[in-house]
């Protein structure tokens, strides 16, 4: 045996024992909780968790504090955009997160097409909540003197600003940008050699790894939005959260996943989290909750679950495991409410999902969120109430319920101005929707039928105009979304702290833009209460629960519940209340629905046979958009019991509060430009508000439900 | 005397012969750059999700020259003049940069002026408290209200009035306030009543009430210091609007606005 072969063979035994070592460690470090790996990570720097102070030095607040304890309804908008959005900013929009405060209390501020936007009243509170994602980036993009305008990625940038780029032509590029964006192109790493791969790891900030990406220009944007909204909160009057859009989605199928995200706090953390931390809402959570450790509290909101592609409610987690209590409870502690109502449509049932209830074909919106050609989004996952009842049935096999959240409307407005009135509708998106003729509303002048096929035949779209008896107009998607939402707090002031306390408990309403206020109570002896007394409401709290809360079982006792809905003064009269009914059966598992009509406006009683107000006889006149004077109630109130009650079905109960028919934004705007309105869009529609469910909680059943299969494990501890 | 004039001609030549050297070059040549082709190519990735073959990217190139060939030919026509959008587009470039290049924070003087010149935007409104009865307007709260106030000197607490819905007592709110909560004017009868004395009925959105005011406090005008975030917000942001107006006021000297005087608007 010479040296060589000696060789040879010492080396073909080092390969197997190296390898088999290796698998030793990894076996170690992976049943010993990764002491191994944990080693490096704690060379990482949690960066995303710093807090940091923006509260505005020497500002005195002038406020002494004046609770009701019956509390007041705040209404306000948690979803507004401005130029730091990179997708506003493409859209010529160059409000500031000052502009869009200035507007919420009243002041009018330019829409970019130079008319003024302007409330017909104030709001209570506001939120500015640009895109974490790339947050400020663009503006840095388009001005072609920063170094990273210089990237070949950021050029689509400035050919935006080409003239003739602009406009209704530009729904193509602006598509084309918000693909691109959110797509790979954007996405540039570093080489992996390059010293700011490091530097992104051992800060856990993915971004700075990114050509793309300058962390000084995206950090002063978000000093800038937090310190306005510093800047403009005034307790006692007006309300401001610091806070951001958390714009991720399922990666394949399009499924959109956008959350909204708002701080309880003048403090904020050092930059938002983002999808390019993660992709996964899970680790939103996470960091939510590492935040919550530190004392900062904040609430994630999901939107446009519409446009998820049934991806926002689905019952499985992002990863596809199984649900279960563990993560349940996460999400619970950081969404607990969701925005049902908006621009893009309204994400409270499907008539699909819904075939039973007359009212659920209501502004729907179903293709996914920012898909282009615009791609159907499937009905079952996306939708509200299926959530609600999805939500009973995980808690059924003992998964816990993920989706016991509340409600709030918002905008998603772009113009940092929210549209929330059909006769003064602006929609969303600056440039290329501010005008009746762009969204579809009247009838295409003939150089602007020429002007949009050309810009379809340019970006591969489907064809943007539709002929509809004789007349054209333009299909660009615009017609399906709506002059929508608020969302409401019931709150003791006007005070961050407040209102946000209402968030949590989920004390909250949604509205289509209208100012309904509605009150929901449940409880086993509010028959006792007389509803002509002044302590109503007092006596409604100290003897029930309300909207956002758990009623526990009393034996088999048949609760009581209280309804109390108020007009918009401006708005049309009430048309009627309903309670909408979810439930699972104890015995089947089988998840039903009802909707029972409990309270008519003009006297009228409910059709005991049909659940439903006969008709009150109220007309919209579609010549001028005049309604019915006197048909209609300033107030509907009433107590009501389940006539179909089960005390051992968990359950949830909502209320709906409807209006007498009034026209939709396409018919004011067909009628103030002299047209007739479009055949096919609906020519009213019924403002109306959704209460945060009540749940009863039934006694625990003696009888243990086991899922087939039987591996997931319920609890969650890993 | 003749040789000059022939090195005028001369040099007259050719500087013509250069002049439309340089036209023809500027004028027919369309470059497009590796970035532009890329930034197409990739776009198209993202959208369709593969790589573009080569009939395709050859689509894509002569769609791109194609445009600009139109877009080239659209200016010597001078379809862009006349143009209301590109030129809407272009005032707002224009304005763009006029208002980013801001002044910064103000100084105190500044501030003071501006206060003193905006003093009615910053006054405290006046306030009131208030309790009252309500009657229902689905309930026939006309009668029923005006019954109900020529009871008042007799026995207030034989009186059934409605629950209002936002309480039935309010303390220190502005008129503004009572109007957002009330509506149809509702305020206006405030500044007619008397302290301390059931005033009504007065017509709301929502039926009719009769209404004592325990409490009046007056308006004022807060000093600077209490006020002086909220004055700086607004000094930049008329100064802000002021870049703008700025400029055209010093350009608009050179133009003259021509208008038929005669117009008659429909």
């Amino acid at each position: 045996m010479n040296k060589n072969t000696k060789r040879l063979i010492y080396a073909l035994l080092v390969i197997p024992i190296a390898y088999v070592s290796l698998l030793l460690v990894i076996d170690f470090d992976v049943n010993n909780k990764r002491p191994i790996l944990s080693v490096f990570k704690m060379l990482q720097k949690e960066g995303s968790q710093e807090i940091v102070d923006f509260s505005i030095k020497g500002k005195v607040d002038n406020f002494t504090s004046n609770p009701n304890k019956d509390r007041n309804p705040y209404y306000g908008d948690l979803h507004v955009h401005t130029k730091y959005s990179f997708d506003a900013y493409v859209f010529g929009v160059t409000a500031t997160p000052d502009d869009a405060y200035r507007y919420a209390k009243g002041e009018g501020i330019s829409h970019p097409l130079g008319y003024e936007m302007k409330l017909r009243e104030p709001l209570d509170f506001y939120s500015v909540t640009d895109h974490g994602f790339f947050m400020g980036m663009i503006e840095a993009y388009a001005d072609t003197s920063t170094e990273v305008s210089k990237l070949e990625v950021t050029k689509p940038f400035h050919n935006l600003n080409r003239p003739e780029n602009l406009t209704v032509d530009s729904a193509g590029q602006r598509s084309d940008i918000f693909s691109s964006v959110l797509g790979q192109a954007i996405l540039q790493p570093y080489p992996s050699w390059h010293p700011k791969i490091l530097k992104a790891w051992l800060t856990h900030n993915t971004q700075l790894a990114l050509k793309t990406f300058d962390y000084t220009t995206h950090k002063s944007a978000w000093a800038d939005i937090a310190r306005s909204a510093n800047e403009h909160n005034d307790p006692g009057t007006f309300t401001t959260f610091i806070g951001y859009e958390f714009t991720t989605s399922t990666d394949t199928e399009g499924g959109n996943l956008h959350r909204n995200v708002i701080f309880n706090s003048s403090k904020a953390p050092i930059r938002p989290w983002t999808r390019i931390d993660s992709l996964n809402p899970e680790d939103l959570w996470t960091w939510q909750d590492a935040l919550r450790e530190k004392g900062m509290d904040s609430v994630s909101m999901p939107h446009n679950s519409n446009g998820s592609n049934g991806q926002m409610f689905e019952s499985e987690t992002f990863k596809a495991n199984a649900i279960n209590k563990a993560y349940a409870e996460k999400r619970m502690r950081n969404e607990p409410i969701v925005e049902i109502t908006q621009v893009k449509g309204t994400s409270e049932t499907h008539p699909l999902l819904s075939p039973d209830d007359e009212w659920a074909d209501f502004e729907i919106v179903d293709y996914r969120v920012g898909s282009r050609p615009p791609t159907y989004s499937k009905p079952s996952g996306s939708y509200v109430r299926e959530a609600y009842l999805n939500g009973l049935t995980l808690d059924f096999t003992q998964q816990g319920n993920p989706y016991k959240f509340g409600l709030i409307g918002s905008s998603d407005t772009h113009t940092g101005a929210g549209a929330y009135d059909e006769s003064n509708y602006w929609s969303k998106i600056g440039l290329l929707d501010g005008d009746p003729e762009n969204r579809g509303s009247v009838p295409l002048k003939k150089e602007n039928i020429e002007r949009l096929t050309q810009y379809m035949e340019a970006f591969n779209q489907p064809i943007s105009t539709v002929d509809i008896n004789g007349r054209t107009f333009a299909n660009t998607g615009f017609t399906q979304w709506g002059a929508s939402g608020l969302a409401v707090a019931w709150a003791e002031e006007n005070t961050r702290d407040s209102i946000f306390k209402a968030f949590k408990r989920k004390e909250t309403f949604a509205t289509t833009g209208t100012r309904i206020a509605v009150r929901f109570f449940a409880g086993y002896d509010l028959s006792s209460i007389d509803l002509n007394s002044d302590s109503l409401v007092s006596q409604a709290y100290n003897k029930g629960v309300t909207m956002g809360a758990d009623l526990m079982h009393d034996g088999d006792r048949s609760p009581d519940f209280l309804v109390w809905a108020q007009k918009d003064k401006n708005g049309a009269p009430l048309q009627r209340v309903q309670i909408i009914k979810g439930w699972v059966d104890s015995n089947s598992g089988m998840p039903h629905e009802e909707v029972y009509d409990v309270a008519c406006s003009d006297g009228i009683s409910v059709d005991p046979i049909t659940n439903r107000c006969p008709d009150n006889g109220a007309r919209v006149n579609i010549k001028d958009c005049s309604i019915s004077q006197d048909r209609g109630s300033a107030e509907l109130k009433t107590i009501w019991k389940d006539p179909n009650f089960s005390s051992t079905n968990k359950s949830f109960y909502y209320v709906r509060v409807l209006e007498n028919p009034s026209c939709r934004w396409t018919t004011w705007d067909a009628i103030k430009a002299g047209h007739k309105p479009r055949e096919d869009q609906h020519e009213t529609i019924q403002e109306r508000a959704w209460s945060s469910p009540i749940w009863y909680i039934p006694a625990k059943s003696e009888v243990d439900v086991i899922p087939l299969g039987g591996s997931v494990n319920v609890i969650g501890n890993d | 005397m003749k040789s000059k004039v022939l090195i005028f001609f001369l040099i007259g030549f050719i500087l013509y012969l250069i002049d439309i050297g340089l036209n023809n070059d500027d004028n027919k040549s369309i470059y497009i750059s590796d970035q532009e082709i890329n930034s197409l190519i990739s776009a198209w990735k993202s959208q369709v999700g593969r790589v573009p073959n080569e009939d395709e990217i050859s689509r894509i190139i002569n769609n791109l020259v194609e445009e600009e060939i139109l877009y080239r030919e659209a200016l010597l026509l001078g379809l862009n003049e006349d143009d209301r959008i590109i030129k809407r587009r272009l005032a707002q470039k224009i304005s763009f940069l006029k208002q980013e290049s801001l002044p910064n924070k103000p100084k105190r003087k500044e501030l003071n002026a501006f206060f003193e010149k905006n003093k009615s935007k910053y006054f405290v409104e006046p306030v009131y408290s208030f309790t009252h009865l309500f009657f229902s307007s689905d309930n026939n709260s006309q009668l029923r209200s005006q019954a109900a106030f020529n009871k008042i000197p007799n026995n207030i607490t034989d009186i059934k009035s409605d629950p209002f819905f936002l309480g039935k007592n309010f303390a220190d709110i502005n008129l503004k306030e009572i109007e957002n909560e009330f509506g149809n004017n509702f305020n206006t009868y405030f500044k007619e009543s008397n302290l301390n004395k059931w005033s009504g009925p007065f017509l709301s959105s929502f039926g009719h009430h009769i209404i004592f005011i325990n409490d009046y406090r007056s308006g004022f005008y807060p000093p600077l210091d209490v006020v002086i975030d909220k004055v700086e917000l607004d000094l930049l942001a008329e100064k802000k609007e002021g870049a703008i107006n700025n400029f055209i006021d010093d350009v608009r000297s050179e133009y003259t606005v021509i208008i038929n005087p005669n117009l008659r608007i429909e």
